[in-house]
Formats: C-alpha cells, sequence, structure tokens
C-alpha cells in the first residue's frame, strides 16, 4: 500500500456539518484513483487534505513510508513532495513556460534541471515552447505544462483537480487518453477529482464514489459500473456542445 | 493534542508579525480605554455640566448635514457620468476627484480670504461698482460655512465609489429600465439610488470619519466640536485626564455610528454584483439637459477647486520669494522624510498582515483586517492623546529604572512616525488586501505544492503579481500623511515643521498670502497622485 488514509475528517470552520467523514483510502504504487462526487461531495476538499492545503480535524495520511498528517503531526504543502494540477492550473501569469516548469525544482543543478525540462516538454509534446507565457497558450497547452511543471519534480503522489472542466468536449477525450499514457509511462500514483462518470471511467484503475463527505462505493470501472456498456457508447449517447473555438 | 499541532503548524514568521503589529497598534486604543475609567476630576465635571452638550450637538449637526449634502452631490454627479455623454464628460471622470487634493483646513482659509472685506469679491464689489455690502450675507466662519466647506471637499469619497459601482455592475439593470421606457430622474430615483446604496453609504462614511477627524477646519472657523474640545483641555487646560476622557467618549459615538450603519444597512446589505463585468454605455444628451448636466459639474468643479486653486496661486505670486527660503526647504524635506519612512513602515505591515490573514483559517486570521481600520476610524487628536499616554508611560518606567537620563521616546520624531502608522495603516491595506483578493491564493497553493515556503512563494510570485496594488497602496498613504494636520500639530517634536502644519500655522497668524506656497505644494502633490491613480492605474 503506498498511499493510506484513515479515518480522516474536516469540518469548515464555518459550518457545523462535516464535509470529510470517516474517509479511509489505501492505493497501490503506479495505481491511478479517481473519485467521483457531485459538487458539494467534498471531493475537492479531500484533494486539499492530501495535498496539505487544508489541516484535518481527525485522521492520518500516509504516503510511502511518510506520515504527513497525525493528530500530532502535519507536514506543510512544500515539504510533501506531493504534485498537484490545479482546476484553473494556477500558471504563474509572470513566467514563462519554462521558469513555471523549473520552479519547483528547488536545489537542482542548472544541468539538471535543464535536462528535465526538456525531459517533462517532450513528455507532454510541447518542445519549443519553452519561451511562451501561458497567456500565449491555448488551453489544452496551458493544461499540459500544469501537467508538465507537477511532474517535473518527480512527486511521490500527484493530484488533479477536475483537469478537465475547461476544455471543449472533443479535446477532454484526445487528453485523457494521453494522460492515462503519460501517467503509465512515469508511472506515478495518482488521484483524480471529477464529477464526469466517463473521465472516471476513462481513465481510473480504481473509482472511488464521495456522497456527502463518505465513501459510498469503491470498486474497479467495472465492478462499480458494469462491463455491459462501453465507453464510447456513452459518449455517442450524451448530447454535448462541440463547439470548439 | 490536536491543538498543540494546529498552533505549531500556523506559526510562522508571518503569524508572529502579525501579531506583533497588531498588538502595537491597539495599545494606544487599551491606553484610552484604560484611563476612561479613571477618576474624574473638576474639570471633567465643569466640561460635561457646562460643554459637552454643546460638542455632541456640533458634530451632530455637522455629521448629519454634511452626510446628507455629499450623498446627494457626489451620487448625482456619479449618476450623470455614468449614464450620459455631454461635453467634458471624460475630464469630469477625473476632475471630479481633485477637489480631494485640498485638504479641507486649506479650502477652509482660502474661501475665507475670497469672501471677506480684503477679499478679491468684496474688493472689487466696492472699488469698480461702489458697492458695501452686508457683512452679515458674506460671513463664511459660521456652521453653514463650515458644512459648505466639508461637502465642496469630501463628496469626492461618494463620487468615487459610487461611480465605480455604476459603471462597472448596474448596467443590465439601468438598460432593462431604459428599454422598459423610465424616465431620467425615476431611473435615478427608483433604481440608482436604492441599488448603489451600499456604494453611497460606504462613501458617506469616509466622508463623515473625515468630518470627525477635522480639526483644521473648525478651529478656524470657531466651531466647537469634539476634536476642538480634546485639544482645548489638553493644550489651554493643561488637563489630560479630561481629554482621555473626551477621546473616550468619540471613540463611544464612532462605534455607535458603525453599529448604526451596519444594523440600518442590516439585511439589506444585498449588492447586486455579477462578475461579468459590462461597462454601462453612455447616452448622448441633447438640447437643454446637454447643458444642465454641463454647468452642473462645471460649476461644482470651480467651485470645489478652480477658484480656490487660482486664488491661492495668486498669493503664492505675491510671496514666492519664500521658495528660495532655507526654511521652507527644510520643511519640504522633514515633509517627505517623515511620510516615506511611515508610509514605507505602514506598507510593510500591511502586506504581512494582509498575507497572513489571507493564507489562514480561524478567528485570529479574520479579526486583525478590522483592527487596522480601527485607527483609520478613529480621530487624530484622539490617537494622539492615546500615543502620548502610552509613550510617557514607557518613558517613566524607562527613566525610573534608569534605562535612559531622559525622555526619550515621548520627545523624538519616533511618536510622530507611530502615529502616521496607526492611523493610516487601513489605506494601504485595504489596496494591497484587494490586490491579493484579485489574484486569490492559487498561485500560492501552486507555489507551495512545488516545495516554496510561504515566505519565497511571497518573494517568488505574490509580490511580482500585485506590485500595481502595493505601490498604489504606498501612494496613498504617503499622500494622506502629506496632508495630515492634527496628528502632526500635536506630536511633531519641538521646532519640527511639516507643510500642512506650515500653512496652518500661517494662516492661523492671519499670515494667509504666506500661506499659499505651502498650501500649493501639498495640492499639486496630491493633484498629481490623484491624476496618475484614475486616470492611469484604472487602465490597466
Amino acid at each position: 500500500m503506498f498511499v493510506h488514509i484513515r479515518d480522516l475528517q474536516y469540518r469548515y470552520s464555518n459550518s457545523d456539518h462535516l464535509t470529510i467523514n470517516k474517509f479511509n483510502l489505501t492505493i497501490n504504487k503506479g495505481e491511478i484513483t479517481t473519485i467521483l462526487g457531485e459538487s458539494g461531495s467534498g471531493k475537492s476538499t479531500l484533494l486539499r487534505l492530501i495535498a496539505g492545503l487544508e489541516m484535518p480535524s481527525k485522521g492520518n495520511i500516509m504516503v510511502g513510508d511518510d506520515c504527513m498528517c497525525s493528530q500530532s503531526k502535519f507536514v506543510q504543502p512544500e515539504r510533501r513532495g506531493i504534485g498537484m494540477v490545479f482546476q484553473d492550473y494556477a500558471l504563474f501569469p509572470h513566467m514563462t513556460v519554462s521558469e513555471n516548469i523549473k520552479f519547483g525544482l528547488v536545489k537542482w543543478s542548472r544541468k539538471d534541471k535543464k535536462a528535465r525540462l526538456q525531459e517533462v516538454l517532450e513528455l507532454v509534446n510541447l518542445e519549443g515552447y519553452e519561451k511562451r507565457y501561458p497567456y500565449e497558450l491555448s488551453g489544452g497547452q496551458q493544461q499540459r505544462v500544469a501537467l508538465a511543471r507537477a511532474l517535473a519534480p518527480k512527486p511521490k503522489l500527484l493530484l488533479f483537480d477536475e483537469p478537465f472542466s475547461n476544455l471543449d468536449a472533443d479535446l477532454q477525450i484526445k487528453i485523457r487518453e494521453e494522460l492515462r499514457k503519460i501517467l503509465k509511462t512515469t508511472g506515478v500514483t495518482s488521484i483524480f477529482v471529477t464529477h464526469d462518470q466517463e473521465d472516471a471511467q476513462a481513465l481510473a484503475d480504481r473509482i472511488v464514489i464521495l456522497r456527502g463527505g463518505e465513501v459510498s462505493q469503491n470498486g474497479t470501472p467495472e465492478e462499480i459500473f458494469g462491463t455491459d456498456c462501453d465507453i464510447s457508447d456513452r459518449i455517442a449517447v450524451k448530447p454535448r456542445v462541440l463547439s470548439r473555438t | 493534542m490536536n491543538w498543540i499541532r494546529n498552533i505549531k503548524s500556523n506559526m510562522n514568521s508571518w503569524a508572529i508579525l502579525s501579531i506583533v503589529f497588531i498588538i502595537l497598534i491597539l495599545l494606544p486604543n487599551l491606553s484610552i480605554i484604560f484611563q476612561f475609567f479613571s477618576e474624574p476630576n473638576e474639570n471633567w465635571a465643569h466640561i460635561r455640566e457646562y460643554m459637552l452638550n454643546t460638542y455632541i450637538k456640533n458634530s451632530l449637526i455637522l455629521v448629519v448635514a454634511v452626510g446628507v449634502l455629499s450623498a446627494i452631490v457626489g451620487s448625482s454627479l456619479a449618476w450623470i457620468i455614468s449614464a450620459y455623454q455631454f461635453p467634458l464628460r471624460n475630464f469630469f471622470q477625473w476632475g471630479l476627484i481633485l477637489p480631494l487634493a485640498i485638504p479641507p483646513y486649506i479650502g477652509a482659509y482660502t474661501y475665507h480670504g475670497i469672501i471677506n472685506y480684503t477679499g478679491v469679491i468684496q474688493t472689487t464689489l466696492r472699488n469698480q461698482f461702489g458697492v458695501t455690502v452686508d457683512q452679515q450675507y458674506f460671513d463664511i466662519m459660521n456652521m453653514p460655512g463650515t458644512i459648505f466647506i466639508f461637502v465642496i471637499f469630501l463628496f469626492p469619497y461618494v463620487f468615487t465609489i459610487t461611480k465605480a459601482f455604476l459603471a462597472r455592475q448596474s448596467t443590465s439593470l439601468i438598460e432593462n429600465a431604459r428599454l422598459l421606457g423610465s424616465n431620467p430622474w425615476k431611473i435615478y430615483f427608483k433604481i440608482v439610488l436604492p441599488l448603489a446604496r451600499t456604494s453611497i453609504v460606504a462613501g458617506v462614511s469616509l466622508v463623515i470619519l473625515e468630518v470627525l477627524n477635522d480639526y483644521g477646519v473648525v478651529k478656524y472657523y470657531g466651531i466647537q466640536t469634539f476634536t476642538t474640545a480634546i485639544f482645548q483641555t489638553w493644550f489651554g487646560l493643561g488637563d489630560l485626564a479630561s481629554a482621555i476622557k473626551l477621546s473616550g467618549t468619540l471613540m463611544l459615538i464612532i462605534l455607535g455610528l458603525l453599529i448604526a450603519e451596519r444594523v440600518l444597512r442590516g439585511r439589506k446589505r444585498f449588492s447586486f454584483t455579477t462578475t461579468k463585468v459590462k461597462l454601462l454605455k453612455p447616452v448622448q444628451l441633447k438640447g437643454v439637459s446637454k447643458w444642465v448636466a454641463f454647468s452642473y459639474a462645471t460649476t461644482v468643479f470651480a467651485v470645489a477647486f478652480i477658484i480656490p486653486f487660482i486664488q491661492l496661486i495668486y498669493w503664492a505670486t505675491l510671496t514666492y520669494e519664500q521658495f528660495f527660503s532655507e526654511d521652507l526647504l527644510s520643511v519640504i524635506g522633514n515633509t517627505i522624510m517623515v511620510a516615506l519612512i511611515a508610509a514605507t513602515l505602514i506598507t510593510i505591515m500591511a502586506i504581512v498582515i494582509s498575507n497572513f490573514s489571507r493564507l489562514h483559517r480561524g478567528l485570529t486570521a479574520k479579526l486583525f483586517p478590522k483592527v487596522t481600520i480601527l485607527g483609520y476610524s478613529i480621530p487624530g487628536a484622539v490617537i494622539a492623546v492615546g500615543i502620548v499616554t502610552l509613550f510617557i508611560g514607557i518613558d517613566k518606567f524607562m527613566y525610573q529604572n534608569t534605562l535612559v537620563s531622559s525622555y526619550v521616546l515621548s520627545t523624538s520624531i519616533f511618536m510622530l512616525v507611530f502615529a502616521y502608522v496607526v492611523r493610516y495603516l487601513a489605506v494601504a491595506y485595504n489596496s494591497i488586501e484587494s490586490g491579493f483578493e484579485r489574484i486569490g491564493t492559487s498561485f500560492t497553493e501552486a507555489s507551495r505544492i512545488l516545495g516554496q515556503n510561504i515566505t519565497k512563494s511571497f518573494f517568488k510570485v505574490d509580490l511580482k503579481l500585485i506590485r500595481g496594488a502595493i505601490f498604489g497602496g504606498f501612494i496613498l498613504a504617503f499622500i494622506d500623511i502629506l496632508k495630515e494636520l492634527p496628528l502632526t500639530l500635536i506630536l511633531r517634536p519641538f521646532n519640527f515643521e511639516t507643510l500642512a502644519t506650515n500653512a496652518f500655522q500661517y494662516a492661523s497668524n492671519e499670515m494667509i498670502h504666506e500661506a499659499a506656497v505651502p498650501s500649493i505644494l501639498i495640492i499639486i502633490i496630491s493633484a498629481i497622485a490623484i491624476y496618475f491613480f484614475h486616470h492611469v492605474l484604472e487602465r490597466e
């Protein structure tokens, strides 16, 4: 077991109900887990708890052999070695693509930084874009930069917060496939948060369904949705705006 | 052991510095509150018996009259300029903010100089037309005159806030009303006023705080208010204890006003806001209405800026040799030096506190911004009382413990700078806080997840993204300090003059021509900053 979350509980200070309650999860190394839930189910909060951006009121989080959070310990996000791709990407607008990607390579030598930059750019298919600023890129390209930036420091665990919500539908399908390939190549353990069932099915080795801050189902995509229905059918059936600007 | 973990992981240099700064700001206020309950002396009994009612009455009359009138002038101008196109409209957009560059006390003695027996109006009437007027109608040094001065020099607070709201937030509602065929008056009274209520109230509260803070105007025009009373009991009677009691009473009144404002707004606190910013497109006015709008804006602009400014320039030409005197140079040097030091400290403190409170959850993080505003709501004279008692207390303690050989702190420039910081922290804080709000927290979070701690994230990411807001906050604080009068009068070290005290001193000694040069310097520096702000920064 690579990631181990036990009995996690969280409450926003101005609310009297628990946003996350009795949450348990174990993830194997290299596995892609999707947390599926409607808005308000607590899924984004869960991701922020794992990243260290929020402090749980109860529970433990272990990643690898390190305890990230317990009753007596709280590791700050900058010391967790966890990567995250934000919903709005949060690319630093005043830095170029290469500066963004090198940002997390703290204490790397210049040479290593340069080599790593080329490596991840190749991985996300963006060679030659080093000098661009984020606003000069399309939505899909921005997302790849965000992915490259998160992958660059070789995180133990990679988190994705609704990674496709800002993309057009057809782009979304393409990137989804690509992303799964990249993650499997690098072998990084990752957790996705989404409200989209298709995303979950297409990407995940394991799906966790979150309802009202508690796990309501946990299993492989087949166990949860069955095998009778092909993914591509669903996509075709579900009406969607397929405009691309 | 949860709470130990929570405290430990929330304690970083930003938190510790914020707590230290907040305590420093609270100290002078606490020292008033503590001494407010001390045993009253004879003076206080006398003041309460015979004078307190007058102070309360005059202060309230000023607050209510100036509040209502500046709401009317400010909101009507904001409406005309947001909704209609007429000659010089684009100039008035920022031109009508310029009156803020003239501190009311300078406006007060300028207008007195224009209107009195030897002023330009009466001499022209006498010499050119042989008319000698009844002095009764040409006296501005009374309550209506005071109200007039405050309204014309302070209405821009209401004007700017309301205009910003109307231009950005109300477009669809006003366009709908237009399509439904409402006439302009109906739109103004039925839609603009109720919708913009929150912004108008916000503007009016700033005006009221300025009125209560003022010492220059009411002193010069001989109106007895709380502020003049504090000065009088302190320096006239030499009775600091009673001055503290007056200050405490005034603080209570302001607290009451602030609570009343909250309660009045109550549930009606809605402000119609959309994230979609759509600019209101002004409608071209035609015929008479075009010229009515133009004349209204022009008249206000002339009265509130052009006329006093020209008069001051004329006086300055009579005394321009002053420009080359060493005295003036040292006054300019003093003014810029204290303003720079204090504004820099204010900016640093505002950055630290706002960065702390946006990155942390919990009660302290929510309370700190409220404390920064405290100093801005409390009149300068009251802050001065608090700071003097505090510093004398510290000095006494150090002297008795033979740490120092004389009272060091309470005779130094340090006390004045500290007072500026307490009073104007809110000015820079608001600007910096809104800068932080604009960028949100996700850049900082991204940076932290990529391995940079809060401090490094601040210097590498946040600072670069909110440079404009920080610079803006610094300039605003600098300008306010430059114009400041009551605090500076009380707390400056012996023989230390700033442009503001220099101008006020000359005017009080009836050397009105000599007051013109320092006044113009203040106005020009402030006007440049205002132009820069509303013309250059708003375009960005």
